[in-house]
């Protein structure tokens, strides 16, 4: 077998591998993501819930957490805030 | 005809309309520009918004797109003979089906992974999203009507299936407890559940286990047959044991957390779907069956309703669904890695699960050699029963024992649907705890909202005859996608993009689909109503016949202010033309 053959091969073989994967665990592992983003999301909303307005226990460890938090904090507000209806219940 | 020429014929609708037709709106419409970038990488939170390869993606739509709908729809469809439902597959794919589901990912993907909701909310009217909201709760209630019937009462009431359900649903949470909780190698698991769920529904078709579930289901012969008494309505205790089973399913799925239930068994169901798919294909390409006398067309109105509209409406999602519209612009579009992935992710989707139509309209037309067969087996009345006998049909052709073929077609359709059913019952509850929870508090209870939503389940299953349940099924499917199209195309005026290509596929659908939905009003109330003899029949016709209508008004109220909303968005492109000149 040639390289070019065994390139086209391997090419084909990695396709379907990838789409059986589609097919059977890429839901479960998307759903392990966003139970794990939302507990995320949780506890930044209890710890820093005054950067949305959010009124908060005093901010001490607030203040030790955050620059452990700094880089979600973008994604943390755009998810907060997003506009949502029931057929995001759908994704 | 001959299966193998079926096929050749799927095979040149997608050469003709993904190569061709696909490709060259795609190319001179929609115009992909990979320097775009998606949701999925300007909002990337790793939650809902996350940049995922071309071929997963792909792999995602299409199981998420793929339920009942394409395998019980043809089966249906086929008593009006081979060629129209045929037609319709394949025409209804190329110029209608793709069209949706490619457009409604390209739709999400252009507007910030925004969804259906908020589009309509935006592009038509602020009351559109909740009519589109009412609309969808009555959607999802006749699926789980629909799906109910056919798993309660047709698939769990044969002796040799319960036992491989059971066992799949048991190895199922053993695989979420083996990947969750004891961190158990994913291979491992994988091997260890599906192989035990297949001993599962070898077990399910012995003598001695046949009989124990017979006799669990009042089973006793008379005059050859097998027949369970009758407790109430039209319900015999099997009917009654396999509906209330379907029901305790989907409870459990409703309220356990998903990774506990749900998910772990819709993985295991996958493979034993999946690995069904591949043995009934390789059965038909070894047999190469032809249709025998099974006729070309039968009449205009075989008993189910007339050619047209009710053809377009039966045949559901091999040929166009609104489910797929929901699941791409809330699901896929928010993973679109690039642009020019939509095409092959949303289109080629749609055109595998047209295959996937195909394999069970064979089902129907050739593995009982005629219309006889076909209807023995149970017709339109009972796809489910045609589909897991002729799946057995074509597996028995390389050795599969016609009894164990049965059983296991018969798990692989029930597996199917409840994949889907756990999701709508999820979706009902939060739905009526969202529309109803602040005037009725304890509707926010998990267990009520999912006890109600399961108690409206058994009043369609244990009523609404199944025929009558699917026609209205499949026409609010289809108008939900034609609603899906008008949105498109109000999309694509609003960019200044030609819109006849979604344009008149939604003129086309929204016409049949009504025509379809006061048909069957027409139909039960004024026809079968005034007819009905008992109470149940008076409130199944009264049922069918009301939701019909709330359809319709629906629909008409939602394409009242979308047709409104694309003259205004005409006359506002018009008007700087006319200004210039």
């Amino acid at each position: 077998m040639s390289e070019g053959e065994e390139r086209v091969r391997r090419s084909l073989w990695d396709s379907f591998k990838s789409v059986l994967y589609g097919m059977a665990g890429h839901d479960m592992a998307r759903f392990a993501l966003k139970t794990r983003g939302s507990m995320e999301h949780l506890f930044i909303l209890i710890t820093m819930g005054d950067l949305l307005g959010v009124p908060i226990l005093p901010p001490y460890y607030s203040l030790r957490l955050l620059p452990y938090v700094v880089p979600q904090i973008s994604t943390w507000k755009r998810r907060m805030l997003r506009e949502r209806d029931l057929t995001d219940a759908l994704a | 005809m001959n299966a193998l020429l079926v096929l050749l014929l799927a095979c040149a609708a997608v050469v003709l309309g993904y190569g061709w037709y696909a490709r060259k709106i795609d190319r001179e419409v929609i115009q992909p520009d990979d320097k775009k970038a998606t949701p999925a990488k300007m909002f990337m939170d790793g939650v809902d918004f996350m940049p995922t390869n071309r071929n997963v993606l792909f792999g995602y739509q299409f199981k998420s797109i793929a339920a009942l709908g394409p395998i019980l729809g043809p089966i249906v469809a086929v008593q009006f003979g081979w060629l129209p439902a045929l037609l319709w597959i394949l025409l209804g794919t190329i110029f209608i089906g793709w069209v949706q589901d490619y457009a409604s990912i390209i739709v999400g993907a252009r507007e910030e992974g925004q969804t259906f909701g908020a589009l309509s909310y935006r592009l038509i009217s602020p009351r559109a999203r909740t009519i589109l909201l009412v609309f969808i709760y009555f959607y999802l209630w006749l699926i789980m009507g629909s799906f109910g019937v056919q798993v309660g009462f047709n698939l769990l009431t044969q002796p040799a299936v319960p036992l491989g359900v059971l066992a799949t649903i048991l190895l199922g949470v053993l695989a979420g407890q083996m990947t969750y909780k004891w961190k158990q190698d994913i291979i491992l698991t994988t091997v260890v559940t599906v192989v035990l769920s297949f001993v599962g529904i070898w077990l399910g078709t012995l003598p001695a286990v046949r009989d124990f579930f017979s006799a669990i289901l009042g089973y006793r012969m008379v005059e050859g047959k097998l027949v369970s008494p009758t407790l109430f309505l039209a319900v015999t205790q099997a009917k009654l044991i396999g509906s209330l089973a379907v029901v305790l399913i989907c409870y459990f799925g409703g309220v356990l957390p998903i990774w506990r239930w749900a998910q772990p068994i819709n993985y295991v169901a996958f493979w034993i779907v999946f690995l069904g798919v591949v043995g009934g294909v390789l059965g038909l390409l070894i047999w190469r069956p032809d249709m025998g006398d099974f006729p070309v067309f039968t009449r205009f109105n075989p008993g189910v309703g007339p050619l047209w509209p009710i053809l377009f409406v039966t045949v559901a999602c091999g040929a166009i669904s609104g489910w797929h519209s929901l699941v791409s612009s809330s699901g896929s579009a928010r993973q679109l890695e690039k642009e020019t992935d939509a095409l092959f992710v949303g289109g080629g989707a749609m055109y595998l699960e047209m295959f996937f139509a195909i394999i069970a309209y064979l089902t129907a037309t050739v593995a009982f050699g005629g219309l006889k067969g076909y209807q023995d087996a149970g017709g339109g009345a009972a796809p489910a029963s045609v589909f897991s006998t002729g799946l057995a049909t074509f597996m028995n052709k390389w050795g599969l024992p016609m009894d164990l073929g049965k059983a296991y077609g018969a798990v692989f359709l029930t597996l199917m649907a409840l994949t889907i059913m756990y999701l709508v019952v999820r979706f009902m509850r939060v739905a009526s705890a969202e529309a109803l929870g602040d005037r009725i508090p304890i509707l926010h209870n998990v267990h009520v909202g999912t006890i109600v939503a399961l108690v409206l389940t058994l009043i369609l299953i244990w009523i609404v005859p199944f025929l009558q349940i699917w026609v209205v099924f499949g026409a609010a499917n289809q108008l939900m996608a034609s609603l899906a199209l008008l949105l498109i195309s109000l999309w694509l005026l609003s960019r200044g993009k030609n819109f006849q290509w979604s344009f008149w596929p939604f003129v086309f659908m929204f016409v049949t689909t009504i025509a379809a939905l006061l048909w069957n009003a027409y139909s039960a109330l004024l026809v079968k109503l005034p007819q009905a003899k008992t109470a149940d029949a008076f409130a199944a016709q009264l049922i069918i016949g009301i939701v019909a209508l709330v359809l319709v008004v629906a629909a008409g109220l939602l394409a009242y202010d979308g047709l409104r909303a694309l003259f205004r968005a005409r006359a506002a492109a018009a008007a700087p033309a006319a200004a210039r000149e």
